[in-house]
């Protein structure tokens, strides 16, 4: 079926997002379904005069491997990714999941293997794109699984998610231009900013920003979009964070996680359910342990938590922190395999103090419309 | 729910057509509609400790393609493509669409723009399987539009093309196919030595030239299902006519009744009840494609009747078929051409075939031993 919001969600990603140009090599992959999309998204780059190749990664291919893969096989990165990575222009990856806990049951050391493995190949592509050389972005598509996943039907989470990307606007272009003018004004007041810190139930957490870039994020990257974040210096953040979400990796979850750091390190890490995948994670590797990012959510269009992790980090009022390897370009240094973002919501009660000035109270920073 | 047909096939075809081995990487293109095939041959892979991926798209881009794009965009060769004909050591094609005329009525110039660029990938990739390489297999995923094209619904198509590959519960897949590959060797040895083959049936006498030439046994290795053997004729030796009963498609468009006749090796007078125009486009595509590059007998005899849809149909149990255009290079062949048009010529009810002047086939047998044929 056609759906004429396919074709204008296409466009923003193709003329927004991406900036595809003549002669680029514009690789769009959707994980699980999402043909629909996969369809205009891939007119579009050729209206553009990009190059396209269209590529459904499929989950049960994705599970065999994580069953019955030999480390060699688990290590592995297929070529037609890494040349993507090493030489592509453009790289589209579209979210459509057929089935969100379909690698609940793996085994979390085949997981960890996988994992580790692709590590090197984020960070070239992170790299690349922080240099300008490449231009990626992620897009949540709404399937049965998604919805099931927020507790709604298809059609009800079709448009939370088409409201969350503005195209239910008529210009949902200039409604992210006009977004980006507002991020821009909360930049100003962090970014001249040495310490951060954050105030709420069961929280009370310093993190240094003193030098770091905090990168404005506005449709770009992911899609839908809306979050300011930075890389905190590696061995500033102390105190304690209780996350309001449950924290999910792959069809894992853990439930009222609560973390305590000890000189930018974890040094107690506790959940009311799934403990022991909440340890296996931090346990990946050394930067496993240590803050790579840290971020507020920005889009106000997105207001319930829907288990959907990218629209859960853009809801405006709340803020998550990710364990793992920081991203190319705020500064950050934190290597790891991991890179795992845990929301908490600050719109009952929150209160920011930048520098000991607070700043931000009950989900909005002071003075910014 | 899982067909354990389809996990019969995965093992047949990484097992026994490529041979998959520890370490190989291994490409499974297909569209969507044969994801479970797609799937259950990764599986496949990975338990042979080969290093599989998939490249599977969405139905309709071809037809996107050839609305949207520019003709350079048309022209253009993915560096994607060209590694992986250059650096896999197996790859499967799945055929399989969900509309097999979806293209029937584009734009003619443009398809053909497509589909040069397309043949030029194909044969990049010719060239590493023809050295052995490269192991590759082509077979195709039933899908409702391909069980309309064969009168047949597709849970009665499904048990055909199970039934052509030998894959049923029950079937030992492997041992049958061994065995096909087993005779197909005999007899593809016993016509090397044949100078000229005479075919002779409905409205059909044609002489065709096959000394010097190489035939070769299809068993199974390139194809899924399969059953024929070929050679590439003496491009100057094909005289006479013949007639093809059955409908000869082409790229989702067919040509009804085609009558050809040849001399010299050459198409010198084509009639066609239904598509004649497109029948003489085809023959004027370059000079080769007036020339025979294949002639063959198909001799797999679970496939009994026309699907239009030429991996079954050319293997069709006691046709022969000969292509227009392009011919083998493994065969011996000088004829060049972008067209390789197969057509299939129906000998089953009152056909024979001469080698050399001595009767070799008759209603859509050999006659002669290997005796096994009947595969």
């Amino acid at each position: 079926m056609f759906d004429a919001r396919h074709k204008k969600l296409a466009e923003v990603l193709v003329g927004y997002s991406t900036e595809v140009r003549p002669g680029d090599i514009v690789r769009i992959e959707a994980v699980g379904s999402g043909s629909p999309l996969v369809r205009e998204v891939y007119a579009a780059a050729l209206r553009a005069g990009g190059h396209p190749e269209a590529n459904l990664v499929l989950d049960e291919t994705e599970e065999a491997l994580l069953r019955e893969g030999s480390d060699a096989q688990l290590e592995w990165i297929r070529p037609d990714l890494e040349w993507t990575v090493d030489e592509g222009d453009v790289w589209m990856m579209i979210d459509a999941p057929v089935n969100t806990k379909r690698l609940t049951g793996v085994d979390p050391a085949k997981m960890g293997t996988r994992l580790k493995a692709r590590s090197p190949l984020q960070t070239r592509y992170l790299e690349r794109s922080a240099a300008g050389d490449f231009r990626w972005v992620i897009c949540g598509y709404a399937t049965e699984a998604s919805a099931q996943d927020a507790g709604m039907s298809l059609r009800q989470f079709e448009d939370v998610l088409y409201r969350a990307a503005f195209l239910d606007q008529d210009d949902p272009v200039a409604a992210w231009m006009s977004f980006g003018e507002r991020l821009e004004s909360v930049g100003s007041i962090l970014d001249t900013k040495r310490e951060l810190r954050i105030v709420g139930e069961d929280t009370d957490l310093k993190l240094g920003v003193e030098g770091r870039t905090w990168i404005r994020s506005k449709g770009l990257r992911n899609f839908p979009d809306g979050e300011i974040f930075t890389g905190p210096i590696e061995t500033s953040v102390e105190g304690t964070i209780k996350f309001t979400f449950p924290a999910m990796m792959r069809g894992r979850q853990a439930h009222g996680v609560q973390l305590r750091f000890e000189g930018g390190e974890v040094v107690e890490a506790t959940a009311e359910r799934g403990q022991e995948f909440l340890r296996e994670m931090i346990a990946l590797d050394d930067g496993a342990r240590r803050v790579g990012e840290f971020a507020f959510g920005q889009n106000d269009a997105i207001t319930a938590y829907t288990g959907n992790l990218l629209l859960d980090e853009k809801i405006g009022g709340t803020v998550h922190l990710a364990l793992g390897r920081s991203v190319p370009g705020t500064g950050g240094e934190n290597e790891s395999g991991l890179h795992w973002d845990i929301v908490c919501d600050l719109r009952n009660g929150g209160e920011v103090y930048a520098d000991g000035e607070l700043v931000y109270r009950d989900g909005r920073f002071l003075g910014v419309s | 729910m899982r067909d354990p047909r389809i996990d019969k096939l995965a093992e047949l075809i990484t097992g026994y057509s490529l041979g998959l081995r520890e370490g190989q990487v291994y490409r499974i293109d297909g569209e969507e509609i044969a994801i479970p095939l797609a799937v259950a041959l990764y599986r496949a892979a990975i338990r042979r400790g080969a290093l599989p991926y998939t490249r599977i798209v969405p139905s309709g881009l071809d037809e996107i393609e050839l609305q949207e794009a520019s003709e350079e965009q048309l022209a253009h060769i993915s560096e994607l493509e060209r590694l992986a004909s250059d650096r896999l050591d197996a790859w499967t094609s799945l055929w399989g669409t969900v509309n097999t005329r979806s293209l029937t009525r584009a734009d003619p110039e443009r398809r053909r723009l497509q589909l040069a660029t397309h043949y030029r990938m194909v044969n990049r990739r010719w060239e590493r399987i023809s050295t052995g390489d490269l192991a590759w297999c082509g077979t195709l995923y039933p899908s409702q539009g391909h069980a309309q094209d064969a009168e047949m619904s597709l849970a009665e198509f499904e048990d055909f093309v199970h039934g052509a590959c030998h894959t049923h519960e029950g079937d030992d897949p492997i041992a049958h196919w061994q065995s096909v590959s087993a005779v197909l060797t005999a007899r593809a040895r016993e016509f090397e030595d044949v100078r000229e083959l005479r075919i002779v049936g409905p409205e059909t006498d044609l002489r065709v030239v096959v000394e010097g030439r190489r035939w070769i046994p299809s068993d199974g290795r390139q194809n899924m299902p399969d059953g024929e053997i070929f050679t590439s004729p003496v491009e100057t030796g094909t005289s006479g006519q013949i007639y093809f009963a059955f409908p000869s498609v082409f790229q989702g468009q067919e040509v009804e009744n085609v009558r050809l006749r040849f001399e010299d090796g050459r198409v010198v007078h084509a009639e066609a009840s239904a598509g004649e125009d497109y029948l003489r486009s085809l023959l004027d595509t370059d000079s080769g494609a007036r020339v025979l590059g294949e002639v063959a007998f198909g001799l797999n005899y679970e496939i009994d009747r026309f699907t239009r849809d030429i991996l079954f149909d050319e293997k069709i149990g006691g046709t022969m078929h000969v292509a227009l255009g392009g011919g083998f290079n493994e065969a011996g062949t000088e004829n060049k051409s972008d067209l390789h048009w197969d057509l299939i010529c129906d000998l089953r009810e009152e056909g024979e075939v001469y080698a050399d002047g001595e009767l070799v086939w008759k209603s859509g047998a050999f006659i002669s031993e290997p005796a096994a044929e009947r595969v």
